[in-house]
């Protein structure tokens, strides 16, 4: 069932893009993914913090099996590219403290 | 893996990422089994402290009286109490609190000079840093605890019948036998598999997840920290603001009552500090062993006034959410419910070992055939694989054996005896790793087996040998030297099956030839 030995390049360059994106972009998505759930929680910032990064494991693994079980290496990158909005969330202050 | 179905492609990375960490996590979980006893294995590589069954109180004044005779002057004491699980009295002074410190027999309060030794404190340090400097260790050890969650819940997508597998076990058939204990273990202790790695993760939780704290503290952990902490900071912060000037010498309270009281309010004792000691403004503070209970409480303490024996400062308690993180914190370090639950987390362990065991040996006996068909490169990674998966399992076993033997066998005076031992304990693994690339495979498995079950059969042979005292003296130490031997009758067992199975798998000329010679002589 499973395919153990790739058969061509292009199969290892999707294997490599894939790793890739489930390492890096999974932490990506995850760590976006913390920060504006710890911002928009309406809890004091202790509890925040405690409430939002104890999931982000979960969260972690949800979006490593999706770079691996997205049909296409277009769909694996949609979930890295969600960790962009959701970064504005969580930094929003110190965007606008940036800008401003 | 293109145009896969769902499940395929869960199955994929299951096997592969079940592989190349696969290794790791099992060095992880093993030393992370063995760690369960580290004291009780501490214990046993410290033969000269005497194995001690009176009271904490009689025990605390006699590690008074050596201070109040040898340091009277320090600005600090600090003593670690004998509990349930160890015999060990110590006393230091100064700031340093931890590790060190002189051992005192417990029962008459004189000094004793134990073996330097890495202790069974090397097992739990190995478990989380890998002995690598400790923030590099502990982020390696948590990159391969992600990948055994993922390892997890991949697999149990690929596990459509979990239910049937549960009651399927087919022995003496070889590959699916592999695949039934793999499936059998993993499925029976998957809360536990999925609780251990969760909450291993969650110890560490802000330092390999900043994101909240970047957001929310602008990075400043320590901030997030005392914020947590909350009002401790602030009490240890007043406390420090007055310090009063140690004055004329006034006799310390009646410790008896302190250390009733503390165990009132925290549970069991595991030592104190006494600042300006038998002097006006003396304060005492009492630590509770880790965990009397799930919440693991670390840094958690009462105070109490040195001269009159009132409370200072009675023991904080965790906010809700802090709570939360300290009890899932404190499932992982199995310090609570006492000897019985640790026998089961070590239970528990030993099949999630066995669990990435078979998983590893699996993955080489489905593909055996296939490879053998494939060009040299392929055939060259099967071999390398086989011998690493015999490295990883049998090897490191051996070298945790092997660390307990070099604690008996390095001489005394040696200078740092205790690096040795670690050092004997990564020779051993090496030794382990080149014998599983030079023998063949089955042969190989079979040669280690036999040499790890006759290293734990010997354990009590050898400690009897080495000690002047006999192991039922002290039933800690008869507990550990029974386990190795019932380990050791076990891995007999097992290095017979799989030394039959290489009988019928030696290729047929060799057989042939040996029938031969067999009939010649």
């Amino acid at each position: 069932m499973t395919r153990s030995v790739p058969q061509s390049k292009s199969a290892w360059r999707d294997i490599a893009m894939r790793t890739v994106l489930a390492i890096l972009g999974g932490y990506a998505f995850t760590y976006a993914f913390t920060a504006a759930l710890a911002r928009l929680l309406p809890l004091a910032p202790v509890d925040a913090l405690i409430v939002a990064t104890l999931p982000s494991y979960l969260v972690y693994t949800v979006a490593v099996l999706w770079a691996f079980a997205a049909r296409s290496l277009r769909q694996a990158w949609y979930c890295a590219l969600l960790a962009l909005p959701l970064a504005l969330i969580g930094f929003w202050p110190q965007l606008m403290e940036r800008i401003g | 893996m293109k145009k896969q179905s769902f499940t395929q492609s869960m199955a994929w990375l299951h096997t592969w990422g079940g592989l190349l960490l696969g290794w790791l996590l099992f060095a992880i979980f093993l030393t992370g089994t063995l760690a369960v006893f580290d004291k009780e294995i501490d214990g046993w590589m410290r033969p000269e402290v005497p194995a001690y069954t009176g009271s904490q109180q009689d025990a605390l004044q006699r590690a008074v009286d050596f201070l109040q005779v040898r340091h009277p002057n320090a600005p600090s004491w600090n003593i670690n109490l004998p509990t349930e699980r160890s015999s060990n009295l110590s006393v230091s002074t100064g700031e340093q609190r931890r590790g060190g410190g002189q051992l005192l027999d417990p029962t008459t309060g004189e000094p004793i000079t134990a073996r330097e030794t890495a202790g069974g404190g090397f097992f739990f340090r190995f478990h989380f840093t890998l002995n690598m400097p400790r923030t590099i260790g502990i982020w390696i050890v948590g990159v391969a605890a992600m990948a055994m969650l993922v390892a997890l819940i991949s697999g149990i997508v690929i596990h459509k019948k979990i239910f049937k597998d549960f009651f399927t076990f087919r022995p003496g058939k070889g590959q699916r036998s592999w695949l039934d204990a793999h499936n059998a273990s993993g499925v029976l202790l998957l809360p536990f598999h999925l609780m251990i790695t969760y909450t291993g993760l969650v110890i560490f939780f802000l330092l390999y997840m900043p994101a909240a704290v970047d957001a929310l503290y602008a990075g400043d952990r320590q901030a997030a920290i005392d914020d947590l902490r909350g009002g401790a900071v602030a009490q240890r912060a007043a406390r420090a603001g007055a310090v009063n000037p140690p004055m004329a010498d006034v006799p310390l309270a009646p410790l008896g009552p302190i250390l009733t009281q503390a165990e009132a309010a925290m549970g069991p004792v595991g030592g104190l500090s006494i600042q300006n000691p038998v002097r006006s403004g003396a304060r005492i503070e009492v630590r509770p062993v880790l965990g009397n209970r799930i919440e693991l409480t670390k840094g958690r303490s009462m105070s109490f006034d040195g001269v009159s024996g009132a409370v200072l400062r009675a023991p904080d308690d965790s906010r809700p959410s802090l709570l939360t993180q300290r009890v899932m914190a404190g499932l992982h370090f199995a310090q609570f419910g006492g000897y019985p639950m640790r026998w089961l987390y070590w239970l528990c362990g030993m099949v999630s070992c066995g669990m990435i065991a078979t998983g590893l040996v699996h993955f080489c006996i489905k593909r055996r055939r296939k490879y053998a068909e494939q060009s040299p490169a392929s055939r060259r990674f099967h071999r390398l694989v086989e011998s690493l998966n015999l490295a990883a399992v049998v090897g490191l076993s051996l070298a945790c054996i092997g660390l307990l033997w070099a604690n008996r066998l390095l001489p005394m005076q040696l200078p740092q005896r205790g690096d040795w031992e670690v050092r004997v304990f990564f020779i051993v693994w090496a030794a382990g790793l080149a014998h599983a690339l030079w023998r063949p495979s089955l042969r190989g498995w079979v040669e280690q087996l036999v040499l790890l079950a006759l290293l734990c059969l010997g354990l009590p042979v050898l400690s009897l040998a080495t000690t002047s005292e006999v192991p039922w003296t002290d039933p800690v130490r008869l507990w550990l030297e029974l386990t190795c031997v019932a380990m050791g009758a076990a891995l007999l067992w097992l290095a017979r099956k799989v030394a039959l199975r290489a009988a019928v798998a030696q290729p047929a000329p060799r057989r042939a030839a040996m029938k031969l010679k067999e009939m010649h002589s």
